[in-house]
């Protein structure tokens, strides 16, 4: 397969094409207004991009029908994207670019009390700790990741549940200016480890097949057997967990330090 | 007036509870039998396809429509599962008796390019299958067919351990409806049980 042919998606998702190029345009426009560095600009296309090239090329094909892979591909959904995004600092580019009317419709939105509330509770370091570890749990329980593997319905929800998750978590873990002191910041990112370390390991340790549907729906990779595809995936997930935290809090360290 | 407009409201809220109760209960009535093979009600598209038959005829799901469908991915130079499953496919035809007339075996070619029609025929008579139909079709036919059923499929690759393709019987019902899964070690009975069920309930 030539490198182009890799770019046309498996499935096609209109959702996902409008939302990566209104969120590029947006950022395009804010880099014009604001300067950011040349880092803050690296950071926001890697994680952009790699977003958009787990959910949207040839390689969501893999992520369907290898469990490794569809571990990486999580990787990338939950951890990898927002956390290389939130790294950015976008937010001041990205409401530079906004345009007028929505910068109208943001200010009106944010008076509103309601709204307010539920943001708050929504984003409470609690709350988002406990979504995002109950996220990766759920979608891995046998029989809910048999059936979000075959009905693309809940299959998309799974994977955009992740990404708006990842955004939250590490958007409030790695923000300097939040209103959440350091420790507390550390503390979220220390807590979603041990959940995603017992999962991981359980997956790695059980020995018969646990998700029946790649071998149902076929595997990608004709070699590798179902028991090893299986415990890939699980120390995929087992070692991304404190891998990914210990960046983020090395990163909430280094901040803290230059002040 | 205002009354009148407070009776239509009640009216409209009656309907809806009636409906939504209705629900409850034809809900309450499907949850009676629990499948014994996955069931998929809902969670993947209806059966789909225009292809070419292995007597070289063109035909379409509606050619089926009626029939109690088992669809199925493979190619006729597979070792291992594919000769499995069309085996245990027999089985269940004969363990189905006078009811099999109404169910049809689709056998989707992954091979196209070895896999005529001519080829199809002779491979699915080994199994003594009359019920079946070999489909055949351009590789993008096959593709759209097989994406649809989120089973694996890549055109034209073939490496050392065959051609990569899925293990699962997808069975539709007579109207063409996506029902159950079925697995490669069910108990040849157990199928034959559920398909005998989904055949009742589409009497």
């Amino acid at each position: 397969m030539s490198a182009l042919q890799w770019l046309i998606p498996w499935e096609t998702s209109e959702t996902v094409v409008i939302v990566t190029s209104i969120t590029a345009i947006i950022f395009i426009r804010g880099c014009q207004k604001s300067k950011l560095f040349f880092r803050q600009k690296l950071f926001f296309w890697t994680g952009l991009l790699s977003l958009y090239a787990v959910s949207h090329t040839q390689a969501e094909y893999y992520a369907e029908h290898e469990f490794f892979v569809h571990q990486l591909q999580s990787l990338v959904l939950h951890h990898l994207g927002p956390f290389l995004i939130v790294l950015a600092r976008p937010k001041e580019a990205l409401s530079a670019g906004l345009p007028v009317a929505g910068k109208r419709f943001f200010r009106l939105v944010s008076t509103w009390k309601p709204l307010h509330c539920l943001v708050d509770a929504l984003l409470h370091p609690a709350a988002v700790v406990i979504v995002f570890a109950g996220l990766i749990v759920f979608w891995l329980l046998p029989s809910v990741h048999f059936i979000a593997m075959l009905d693309w319905r809940i299959y998309r929800l799974m994977n955009w549940s992740m990404v708006l998750n990842g955004l939250m978590l590490w958007g409030i873990a790695l923000d300097s200016h939040s209103k959440w002191s350091p420790g507390c910041r550390i503390a979220m990112m220390l807590a979603v480890v041990p959940p995603q370390i017992l999962a991981g390991a359980l997956i790695f340790f059980t020995p018969h097949e646990l998700y029946p549907i790649y071998s149902l729906c076929g595997r990608a990779f004709t070699g590798v057997s179902a028991i090893t595809d299986q415990q890939t995936g699980g120390l995929i997930l087992w070692m991304n967990a404190a891998m990914m935290s210990v960046i983020g809090i090395l990163v909430v360290v280094h901040k803290e330090l230059r002040k | 007036m205002h009354d009148r407009l407070l009776e239509i409201r009640g009216l409209k809220f009656s309907r809806y509870f009636f409906c939504i109760a209705l629900l409850l209960v034809l809900s309450g009535c499907e949850k009676q039998r629990q499948w014994q093979l996955h069931n998929i009600k809902g969670h993947l598209p209806d059966l789909r396809f225009s292809m070419m038959s292995d007597s070289g005829q063109a035909v379409t799901d509606q050619t089926y429509r009626g029939y109690l469908v088992m669809l199925f991915f493979g190619f006729t130079t597979c070792q291992a599962e594919c000769p499995a499953t069309m085996f245990r496919l027999a089985k269940i035809s004969q363990r189905l008796g006078e009811s099999a007339n109404r169910t049809r075996i689709l056998f989707v070619t992954l091979d196209p390019g070895r896999d005529t029609s001519e080829v199809l025929h002779h491979y699915l008579a080994a199994f003594g299958l009359d019920r079946a139909i070999g489909l055949t079709g351009s590789e993008d036919e096959i593709e759209d067919l097989v994406k649809r059923y989120r089973a694996a499929y890549r055109p034209g690759v073939v490496n050392s351990a065959g051609i990569a393709h899925s293990a699962a019987v997808y069975v539709f019902d007579p109207q063409g409806r996506a029902r159950l899964l079925v697995t490669p070690d069910e108990a040849i009975e157990t199928v034959a049980n559920d398909l005998r069920h989904l055949l009742e309930l589409s009497r």
